[in-house]
């Protein structure tokens, strides 16, 4: 009888493991499948027309890629700098928590509210209208959390010794920030951007009323009304009214390109994620 | 201080080890350990830390299975009957073979409750003798004393000696015909061993007793037989073997 | 004598040195000033856009069972069943795999099997959701219009498909938070049960499951807080009705036909429409908040939750 339970109950747990795998499986094959046809190298660098039915993705590939340097850009000194608040400077623990706990709910506000935000403040305050700028900013603070996240686990993994030895030597703390606490925490910062920045590549819903919009832009030359095409909008909007088969083919194509990029960025990280998760073993 | 007679000594052994090999992904970690430890006698191992003692207890209730990448040869024979024959019951053999770490592991939970974790999980015995079990158990292990007025108290309280010691007790409630013991004393304080010790010696002749220390005058006090492992060219291999009184000096 | 001076003067310059604040503290002050802050300013113009649908309409705006913009009657409560709906389904789905997978993964596989499940897991979270929301619109549509045939369904555009292709989505999450916990578990438990004779499955449901609880239901809130405030692909399959408050709260029906989440609402073109009419545009908004508020206490409670059992872990 206990034989027979503990049988079940291994067999359940592995289906649930192999179900998890299928999904995954599945869901890449359909999309590499129907899109694979499409990427070409002239996809990717034409521009679109007829509505997406005809033409590549070249000005959404870059404007997705111009929203996550943006992104990069305003999270990177954000994100150090909140890091080596709560990891370093806080002294008192309860504070510390506090600080880390407005971070987890900052990355638990759902991304579409960050985009609500960016209508009032930037879209209609400032009177921005749709801009490159405001979706960096936006997808730049949603992925605030999951950087300074990494950044302060790595600043906490860190030796005491290691910054003893350094004001043992006679450094002062800016310095001992500058040498020895910012180039140790370069992997996290690295496995924390790619990471955060994998999300972002695919968010729509804080791009969709204040940065990005389906046709008609190219190249922005300024910030003031100066949207740009994005992938996943995109998919968005073709996905709406798909019956088309032309633009069927194009859209999986888009997919398969935007899949493609975020796996890449997830990817890069995977060892250094892989280790922290290794790491736990050997406690 | 009764010693096994001698009919009980040449009489099968309680545990007969026979060419055992360990390997690892690597490298050899035991080399034909051959062993034949009588009933109820106390057996202790000796040898360098790293020769392979803790790996050779584990073989004998086959918790060595749970780290992965080490491939065990070889028979181990568990009065009389081959713990590896096709068909055997692993989790019944643990219960029959019970093992005492070098870190006591309590499970977060009140004091009853883990000396009686085998018992009730197992199903050995009904419910109404599970306090008596536990009071047997914890006298066994000389803790009873400490504890009976809060078995309710949370086991974490206990200190490091008191854990070891819970440990001990939640290894016998389940009353194994063996009890391994991996230096069950070495991350104590003199006390705690003493206690440790105590309770040892009075099951002598009760359990088969295997015990892995690292300390020669330890290894006097308690054991009938010892044996010496040591490293030959990266494996751990038997130095010798023999009667306690004879062989350690 | 000498040196003893020598060295308390040299602490005090330490201390001295270590009070005064420097540019990199300061600077660093700043920066996670604006960072924290910008949470603090996203609630506080949430609630001060919507301020007029709380005064005009104050508790019916929860309670109000009609939207009809054009008769100013705002009432969320079927968004807040709609955004409900879905998230429990897709926790229905997704928990029971997650954890028996994340099982599977900590308990079971050995290093190397492992590891490819992880990083299959860390990949299928990379999956963008406009992604999930395109299979969702050209695949599952079909097949849970294919499921309900039978009941003669108006479309495959149901709060059971959205249920669905948000459980998929917050699968990974589950799975990968839920294995840590389980990891978090100290080997010597483990190895104390299975020498006391319990098998894989006494061992784990009896030591490793019961402490690592906490962190598993950690890991579902954080997986509800997605599912809660998911808009993207939930917008394309979940139909987008108003008003479908349903006539007994745990009948089925109404999860079998087109429904509207909170996030799906927002996502819409009613959005533009609403910009003219202040009190629209509050109605609007609130939703924002009330999204807000579930998410982000999700997100909270599961913090709070880790942080407890990462104490726990360490006091034992
Ligand atoms: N799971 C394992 N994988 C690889 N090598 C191991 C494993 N367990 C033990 N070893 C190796 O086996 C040798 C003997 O270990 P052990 O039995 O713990 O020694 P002892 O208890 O005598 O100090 C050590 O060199 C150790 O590195
Ligand atoms: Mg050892």
């Amino acid at each position: 009888m206990r034989k027979l339970l503990d049988l079940t109950f291994r067999a359940a747990a592995v289906l649930c493991a192999l179900l998890a795998c299928l999904i995954f499986g599945w869901i890449v094959s359909a999309i590499v499948w129907r899109g694979f046809s499409v990427v070409n190298w002239r996809f990717l660098t034409e521009p679109m027309r007829l509505a997406g039915a005809e033409g590549g993705i070249f000005h959404n590939l870059i404007g997705t890629l111009i929203l996550l340097s943006t992104a990069l850009i305003v999270t990177t000194p954000l994100s150090v700098g909140t890091a080596l608040v709560t990891a370093f400077y806080i002294q008192s623990e309860r504070w510390r928590r506090l600080c880390l706990l407005c971070l987890y709910v900052l990355n638990g506000v759902p991304s579409l509210l960050f985009g609500l935000f960016g209508f009032i403040v930037f879209v209609s305050f400032f009177g921005w209208g749709k801009s490159w700028l405001t979706g960096g900013i936006l997808l730049g603070f949603m992925i605030l959390p999951t950087v300074s996240v990494a950044l302060v686990e790595r600043l906490r993994s860190l030796p005491p010794l290691r910054m003893e030895a350094a004001a043992g030597l006679g450094l002062s703390r800016s310095r001992i920030v500058w040498f020895v606490l910012l180039p140790q925490c370069l992997g996290g910062w690295v496995s924390g951007s790619f990471l955060g920045l994998a999300r972002a590549a695919g968010e729509t819903a804080p791009i969709l009323f204040t940065a990005t919009i389906f046709a008609g832009a190219s190249i922005p030359s300024g910030i003031k009304e100066n949207p740009v095409l994005t992938l996943p909008y995109h998919i968005f909007i073709l996905a709406q009214d798909s019956f088309d088969q032309a633009i069927g083919g194009k859209v999986w194509g888009t997919a398969l390109v935007l899949l493609m990029l975020a796996f890449c960025m997830s990817l890069v990280v995977l060892p250094v994620r892989l280790r922290i998760h290794e790491e736990a073993d050997h406690v | 201080m009764k010693r096994p007679t001698m009919s009980e000594i040449t009489r099968a052994p309680a545990i007969e080890i026979s060419g055992l090999r360990v390997y690892s992904p690597s490298r050899q970690i035991l080399r034909d350990v051959c062993l034949a430890i009588p009933h109820g006698a106390v057996f202790a191992l000796l040898g360098p830390s790293g020769a392979g003692k803790s790996t050779l207890l584990r073989c004998i209730n086959r918790l060595i299975e749970l780290s992965p990448g080490l491939r065990v040869q070889g028979d181990i024979r568990l009065m009389g009957r081959s713990i590896y024959a096709p068909g055997s019951d692993v989790d019944a053999l643990r219960a029959r073979v019970g093992i005492l770490f070098q870190q006591p592991a309590v499970f977060p939970g009140s004091i009853k409750k883990n000396v009686l974790f085998g018992v009730r999980h197992l199903g050995k015995a009904p419910k109404r003798l599970w306090p008596e079990i536990a009071e047997r158990a914890l006298r066994d292990a000389a803790l009873w004393v400490e504890v009976k007025d809060r078995m309710d108290d949370s086991a974490l309280e206990l200190s490091v000696g008191q854990r070891q010691r819970l440990c001990l007790a939640r290894a016998l409630a389940v009353e194994p015909e063996v009890l391994l013991l991996d230096e069950p004393t070495s991350a104590l304080d003199p006390l705690s061993t003493e206690a440790i010790e105590e309770s040892l010696r009075r099951l002598r002749g009760r359990r088969t007793l295997v015990m892995v220390t690292h300390d020669p005058r330890q290894a006097r006090r308690l054991a009938d037989r010892v044996a010496c492992l040591q490293v030959r060219d990266g494996a751990g291999e038997i130095a010798e073997s023999g009667s306690a009184l004879s062989r350690i000096d | 004598m000498t040196g003893i001076r020598a060295l308390e003067t040299e602490s005090v310059q330490a201390q001295k040195l270590a009070r005064r604040v420097s540019l990199t503290q300061w600077t660093s002050w700043v920066l996670c000033l604006i960072a924290l802050t910008s949470l603090a300013a996203l609630v506080l113009v949430l609630i001060h856009e919507s301020w007029p649908v709380w005064r005009v309409a104050g508790i019916d705006y929860l309670a109000g069972k009609q939207w009809l913009s054009s008769r100013h009657l705002f009432g969320a409560a079927p968004m807040i069943y709609g955004t409900m709906a879905v998230a429990i389904i897709a926790l229905g789905c997704a928990a029971p795999i997650g954890i028996g997978a994340a099982i599977c993964t900590s308990e079971l596989l050995p290093r190397r099997a492992r590891l490819t499940v992880k990083i299959l897991v860390e990949l299928l979270a990379g999956v963008p959701s406009v992604v999930y929301g395109l299979l969702g619109v050209l695949v599952l549509r079909g097949w849970v219009y294919d499921l309900l045939e039978p009941l003669d369904p108006l479309s495959g555009d149901t709060l059971l498909t959205g249920g669905l292709l948000v459980g998929v989505m917050i699968l990974p999450t589950i799975l990968t938070l839920s294995d840590d916990a389980l990891r978090g578990v100290p080997a010597s438990l483990r190895a104390a049960a299975r020498g006391l004779g319990l098998n894989a499955r006494e061992t784990i449901c009896r030591v490793v499951l019961p402490q690592a609880i906490p962190g598993i239901i950690a890991a579902i809130l954080l997986a509800l807080g997605r599912a809660l405030g998911e808009m993207i692909a939930v917008f394309l399959v979940v139909g987008r009705q108003d008003n479908q408050w349903p006539e007994r709260l745990w009948s089925v029906t109404p999860l079998i036909s087109p429904g509207q989440t909170l996030a799906s609402k927002l996502g819409g073109s009613e959005i533009h429409i609403a910009h003219g009419d202040p009190l629209h545009w509050a109605a609007m908004v609130g939703l924002g908040l009330l999204l807000l508020g579930m998410a982000g206490g999700a997100a909270a409670a599961a913090f709070l939750l880790q942080q407890k059992q990462l104490r726990h872990a360490q006091a034992s």
